[in-house]
């Protein structure tokens, strides 16, 4: 078997012990790349029964419109049950106070909606596309994540995890988050994705977009984010690395139409896929160990 | 490209996570910006790579383990970097169970400690059958081949005591590099391989390829056909054969074998795949599918090693859940038959208890008869976890004798 054998076999093993282990799992959904492939393993670890659990994606009403179309196309293709939880609605019924700034990322009220969703229907546990290479409190992470009440990771006493034994046992009221790709890197993924010949929101390959620059990297003109005179508007051709919020997501400079392109880019890239794209995990040194303290994945 | 899984252990201050560092900066596995967080004034610090939390990096210890990862040319490589205190053995327990090479760090200027012995002892309780003994810092005592092979001699001593094979013994410098990647023209009487070089050519695991074992993970019915997703954890199926269902004990035939959206004629160890079968009886979660000529043992009894993992330690006669693979059951603990001295390795009385950390050997009654193979023969069936059944943790982690 080669890498990606080894792999794919390790994620549909993941997926089928979630199956046969909770009751009510989800697989959250982010218009990404990496949780794209998620849906297709799930599809494929329990074909020819249709997929077991439904897909969950929490709307941070900042997304980019493509990477929506693409969600309803993909739960469409595959008969998948779509179920859309709003950070907007979280927003107003907890009365809590919305992102502010010039990029106003509702990253962290995420984790609101998500723990409303996961009370609401019940879930004991939701799959995520989180792989260990991403950053690096991610990278201490188990394959199950046993999560309580409250939704805390708890990164000092975090049950043993031996062979491919999973523990998905908990109390009344936790969850465990489930990551099948963990030992996946990005290069991982695209190459996966060639061979199964995955399709993705257009957004992965290079389109033309109006963007401005802050601090070195481009960000899209959007009505989420606040542009101001000192801002200078540029058209660039550009793809992107990561899809998360519109706000906190940052475009790369390419001209890689195909899967091919992307995969030669990556390879001859000398900056990380968050590094590069991702301005929220920039707050802090341990801006992702805090948010996943709260509840995140 | 394949996969080779590794540990990394040893003490505090022997140099593991500079090693880890080194290996993936040399190997130009590092980008720039992650680079940049561990540049300081002037010099890089190689260790801070692995210190994922942010008490970790405050303490200036390994808490649990972070994975990383590298390519070279034919090999992805995932690390598991273990941590050494004595307090956290469970989490090294944890990245070593997966392990296909475990490399053990020795600070050449203190030699063999306590803790290497620890160390070795989780070697030999997981059966690991590629041992690297790395002898770091080699820099610091003059690259004195005395001193690398009185380390040598000491070791192969307590590999001896507890049995283990396959060791290879490397004189390293983590900080300055010296074989690490390329053979150090410092240590001219060093005839082995460069640390990078080893890996690059062991080879990892191998599944047991000539007895066939498959665990049962879930299981969907249509048309008089048993559709049983799970995994080849051993040996290989072909459509048509007779096989056996364990624990009951019925005969069964394979009808069709799915391999993702394709049918295939065969399916080997490490496959996720999905068997069509036809048998009487209804097949479930947890049941182990067998070859009809080397079967399992069905008992609800078992001899096992294990590891307590647990702050509240193994109460004998007290009901736990037992969970191997897929299949779940009750069990106490009827003996302690004897323990392992984490400090000595000398085997001790079993005494009424067992604490966190420590290694024994034990009797295990289960409410349900239970299908398994001994963790020598076929490791993915000889092995499992006891659990708590108020706190749900992972209390043990044994492998079958």
């Amino acid at each position: 078997m080669d890498h990606l054998e080894i792999l794919e076999g390790e994620a549909i093993h993941i997926l089928r012990e979630v199956a046969g282990q909770f009751r009510n799992p989800a697989l959250m959904f982010s218009g990404g790349k990496d949780s794209t492939v998620l849906i297709h393993l799930m599809v494929k670890a329990f074909y020819p029964s249709p997929p077991p659990f439904p897909v969950l994606h929490i709307d941070t009403g900042h997304n980019f419109p493509e990477a929506l179309t693409f969600r309803d196309d993909l739960a469409r293709q595959y008969g998948l049950k779509l179920i859309v939880k709003e950070v907007e609605h979280t927003i107003s019924k907890r009365g809590l106070q919305d992102a502010t700034g010039k990029f106003p990322s509702r990253n962290a009220l995420q984790s609101h909606t998500l723990m409303d969703a996961i009370k609401e229907l019940g879930l004991d546990a939701c799959i995520g596309g989180g792989r260990r290479d991403e950053e690096k409190a991610r990278a201490k992470e188990r394959n199950f994540s046993v999560r309580d009440a409250s939704g805390a990771w708890k990164p000092y006493n975090q049950r043993p995890e031996l062979w491919d034994i999973y523990n998905g046992r908990i109390q009344q009221g936790g969850n465990v988050r489930v990551f099948p790709i963990s030992n996946w890197s990005e290069l991982d993924v695209w190459r996966y994705i060639q061979r199964e010949k995955i399709g993705l929101p257009s957004l992965y390959f290079s389109h033309e977009r109006e963007c401005i620059r802050h601090n070195g990297r481009l960000v899209a003109v959007s009505e989420y984010i606040l542009i101001d005179g000192s801002d200078v508007l540029e058209t660039k051709n550009v793809r992107y690395r990561t899809v998360g919020d519109m706000t906190c997501t940052a475009a790369v400079e390419s001209n890689a139409f195909t899967v091919e392109e992307v995969i030669a880019e990556i390879e001859n890239t000398n900056i990380s896929e968050r590094g590069q794209t991702r301005m929220d995990d920039q707050l802090s040194e341990a801006a992702m160990e805090d948010r996943k303290l709260k509840g995140y994945f | 490209m394949d996969i080779l899984r590794f540990i990394t252990a040893g003490n505090v201050d022997d140099g593991k996570s500079t090693l880890i560092g080194r290996l993936l900066y040399d190997t130009g596995n590092i980008k720039t910006d992650v680079l940049q967080t561990i540049t300081g004034e002037d010099t890089i610090n190689l260790a801070h790579i692995t210190d994922g939390l942010r008490a970790e990096r405050q303490q200036g210890i390994t808490i649990d383990v972070a994975y990383k990862y590298f390519t070279t040319a034919d090999r992805k490589f995932i690390i598991s970097d273990a941590p050494g205190h004595f307090q956290y053995t469970k989490n090294l327990v944890t990245g070593a169970s997966g392990a296909d090479v475990m490399i053990l760090l020795v600070d050449a200027v203190t030699g063999i400690t306590a803790q290497t012995k620890r160390h070795a002892l989780v070697a030999s309780f997981l059966r690991k059958k590629q041992i690297v003994v790395a002898i770091n810092k080699i820099d610091a005592v003059g690259y004195s081949q005395a001193i690398y092979t009185s380390v040598c001699d000491t070791f192969s001593n307590i590999a001896a005591h507890l049995s283990l094979p396959g060791i290879t013994y490397i004189p390293i410098s983590a900080l300055l590099g010296d074989n690490v990647i390329n053979l150090s023209t410092n240590t001219p009487w060093y005839r082995g391989a460069s640390l990078l070089q080893y890996l690059e050519l062991c080879p990892p695991d191998q599944p047991i390829n000539n007895i066939f074992r498959f665990i049962v993970q879930y299981v969907t019915k249509g048309n008089g056909i048993q559709y049983c997703a799970g995994k080849v954890v051993a040996g290989f199926v072909c459509a048509g054969d007779t096989v056996v269902i364990y624990p009951d004990g019925c005969t069964a035939v394979v009808r069709m074998i799915m391999n993702g959206f394709q049918d295939t004629d065969i399916a080997h160890a490490g496959q996720s795949v999905c068997l069509y079968i036809e048998c009487t009886q209804a097949i479930s979660r947890g049941s182990t599918i067998s070859e009809s000529n080397i079967i399992p043992q069905v008992n609800n009894t078992m001899d096992v090693n294990v590891c307590w993992l647990d702050e509240e330690p193994l109460v004998p006669g007290k009901e736990y859940y037992l969970q191997m693979n897929s299949c779940n059951t009750i069990c106490c603990i009827n003996e302690i038959i004897s323990k392992t001295s984490v400090d000595t390795l000398e085997n001790l009385p079993g005494g009424v208890t067992l604490e966190m950390n420590e290694f024994a050997r034990i009797k295990i009654k289960t409410k349900d008869s239970l299908a398994f193979d001994s963790f020598q023969h076929i490791p993915p069936t000889g092995r499992g976890i006891i659990i708590d059944m108020e706190t749900y943790y992972t209390s043990g982690a044994f492998v079958i004798l």
